[in-house]
């Protein structure tokens, strides 16, 4: 949590903050990873900790050192370039998601640099007969103000389960 | 009702009746026969290296506590309170001197033993009507260690984990102990699938044939330095004891002197590391590496424990760096398995390489791993397939590298360092090995 208040929702930078989520979201839907990779920073870090069961008290209720993503450029494209081959039998037939996307808060960062938060709820649907999966996170991302416009540098993706009830993240969060 | 003496009699010459993937009667047979007798992996003591540090673990239904106790020693409790059988423990993990039932407050110190409980004088009159000496929380029927990894059985009269393990102790050294500080395990990704357990059990054990097309999308890529996943055909697949596992072939060395260091250095160990594991591994296991020329790759502990090294390449520039994984196929239901994926790493290796065999791991495999999502998707299929009415009148054929009359289309490898016997090439060897141990369970009596 941010100890800092968010900017008003009529804030300029909020409504450019809260636009790049749904345009990102809007590509992702579309399966256009490729444009998805250009709103990356070239130094990203995509990071999805493993949420686990604690005591009320404990001081944690994420795993240390381990993650379900823990990303860099390399790793995404890798991730891009192999959902692209003929050979990704997970994706193809692709499933069909829908990010929705809520709950956007924006905090002022260093010089133009945005976080940003928000709630996500990912529904993904395979096939025509198996039961649609549904994945809700929190994020907490860093936008930085480029030449280019708005770009992630930092996505940090927090789990509401502790076991996945999906078959593979073969999609993006 | 089944016929099991049938069913087994068919997967015994390697047809396998296809509804056992998708089979209630089975899996209750599975759950009675197998896994109320067999040695079951639940966690590993790096994963609770404090006293109080516990994690819970299930054998299927049964939920256990695994706990470093005061005095240092790891303890496995049955987590169901004495009194009116409430979960005591309901976190996955953490770290305390006690657990205390929510429901009456009846509290257990971390070796298992009753502390108190309320009002024992004014409710029970104390002693007299409740002794608490010797009440504990059930301790696990039978319990072993190997290499810091823990495992119980249901069956107090389990043979000993050592004698359990036998021929394949050799082989689950290769992923457990690199140095004499043994592995540190970080995890697990845990994740449901809609898939029988046995799958993928049955593929680590041996299924080397699926490499080139399953996981044809990361070569592809040019994740690995190799072109080409069909030379997979040239890895030895062996079986031992109640394991079974595949290798992959390397290159030459460079002389037979640097041999071992070669084998390793090719698969992007360091050099800071490679000493240690010469003088921690004992010359048969080097000799495996260096003069047979084969690298442990995927295997099987029967019957849920599997593992994978591999060394892909972690950025541009090329840089091959291997990883470890333990995973574990955690029945939930005959059409339901939950993944627990762990990256293991020797605890000894410098940081800069834990932490690149962790990128290396998270790639490949785990529950967003580039070879996994494509083996799941396998696994569910076949589950869905094999839960109709047409999966009852078909045997799948799992006969490869035998001929009509059963006998091994190749003879086994002569010069293989290990222990156990290998073949080199494709056959569904290990897969057999292992489904020869689970028709020896089924065929018993249910506990």
């Amino acid at each position: 949590m941010t100890a800092a208040r968010p900017l008003p929702y009529g804030d300029p930078a909020h409504l450019a903050a809260h636009q790049f989520l749904v345009e990102e979201a809007a590509l992702l839907d579309a399966a256009d990873y490729a444009g998805w990779l250009e709103l990356l920073c070239e130094d990203i870090r995509y990071l999805m900790p493993v949420r686990v069961t604690t005591a009320r008290g404990a001081g944690f209720d994420t795993l240390a050192g381990m993650g379900h993503f823990d990303e860099d450029l390399y790793a995404l494209r890798k991730r891009v370039q192999r959902l692209a081959t003929d050979h990704a039998w997970t994706e193809d037939p692709p499933s069909r998601t829908r990010h929705f996307v809520t709950n956007v808060r924006t905090f002022r960062d260093e010089g133009d640099d945005l976080q940003v938060e928000s709630a996500l709820l990912l529904f993904r649907s395979r096939g025509d007969t198996r039961e649609a999966d549904l994945i809700s996170a929190g994020r907490t991302d860093l936008l930085r103000a480029t030449a280019d416009g708005l770009r992630l540098a930092r996505r940090e993706i927090i789990v509401d389960e502790s076991v996945l009830r999906t078959q593979n993240l073969a999609v993006f969060l | 009702m089944i016929d099991l003496a049938a069913i087994v009699s068919q997967v015994r010459r390697g047809m396998i009746p296809a509804h056992v993937y998708a089979d209630l009667e089975i899996f209750a047979a599975e759950r009675d026969r197998l896994f109320a007798r067999t040695w079951v992996f639940l966690a590993h003591e790096s994963e609770i290296p404090e006293p109080g540090d516990y994690v819970v673990r299930r054998v299927l239904a049964d939920s256990f506590i695994v706990a470093r106790d005061e005095a240092g020693l790891v303890r496995v409790m049955f987590n169901m309170c004495l009194h009116r059988g409430m979960q005591v423990c309901r976190a996955e993990m953490g770290n305390a001197s006690h657990f205390r039932c929510p429901y009456h407050a009846w509290t257990y110190r971390n070796d298992g033993r009753l502390a108190g409980l309320p009002f024992h004088q004014e409710a029970y009159g104390g002693e007299d009507g409740f002794p608490r000496a010797g009440q504990s929380l059930l301790p696990a029927p039978s319990m072993g260690t190997y290499n810091g990894l823990i495992f119980i059985s249901l069956d107090p009269g389990a043979p000993a984990l050592s004698d359990y393990l036998g021929d394949f102790a050799f082989y689950l050294d290769f992923y457990t102990r690199q140095s004499p500080a043994g592995v540190e395990l970080r995890g697990p990704q845990r994740w449901r699938v809609k898939a029988n357990w046995k799958i993928g059990a049955e593929n680590f054990a041996g299924d080397s044939y699926h490499t080139p097309h399953t996981h044809a999308s990361v070569v592809d890529i040019g994740l690995f330095r190799e072109p080409k996943a069909s030379k997979r055909i040239q890895g030895a697949l062996y079986q031992a004891g109640p394991g079974a596992g595949t290798t992959y072939k390397l290159p030459p060395a460079g002389n037979e002197h640097s041999g071992f260091a070669d084998q390793l250095r090719y698969v992007g160990y360091p050099d800071a590391m490679i000493p240690v594991v010469a003088a921690t591994w004992s010359d048969r296991q080097r000799a495996l590496v260096a003069d047979s020329g084969f690298m442990p790759s995927a295997a099987t502990l029967f019957p849920n424990l599997s593992f994978v090294h591999n060394w892909p390449q972690i950025d541009d520039a090329g840089t091959v760096v291997p990883f470890i994984s333990l995973r574990q196929w955690q029945p939930v239901s005959e059409r339901e398995t939950e993944v627990l994926s762990w990256f293991a790493v020797d605890a000894a290796a410098p940081g800069d390489f834990k932490r690149k065999s962790y990128q290396a791991y998270l790639m490949c495999f785990g529950s967003s791993g580039m070879f996994e999502q494509d083996d799941v998707e396998n696994w569910v299929s076949i589950t869905d397939m094999a839960a109709g009415s047409m999966a009852r009148r078909l045997n799948l054929n799992s006969r490869m590298g035998l001929t009509s009359e059963g006998k091994p289309v190749k003879p086994p490898l002569a010069a293989f360092a290990g222990p156990g016997v290998a073949y080199q090439g494709f056959g569904e060897y290990g897969q057999r090995h292992w489904l020869s141990q689970w028709s020896d369970h089924l065929e018993r009596d249910a506990r």
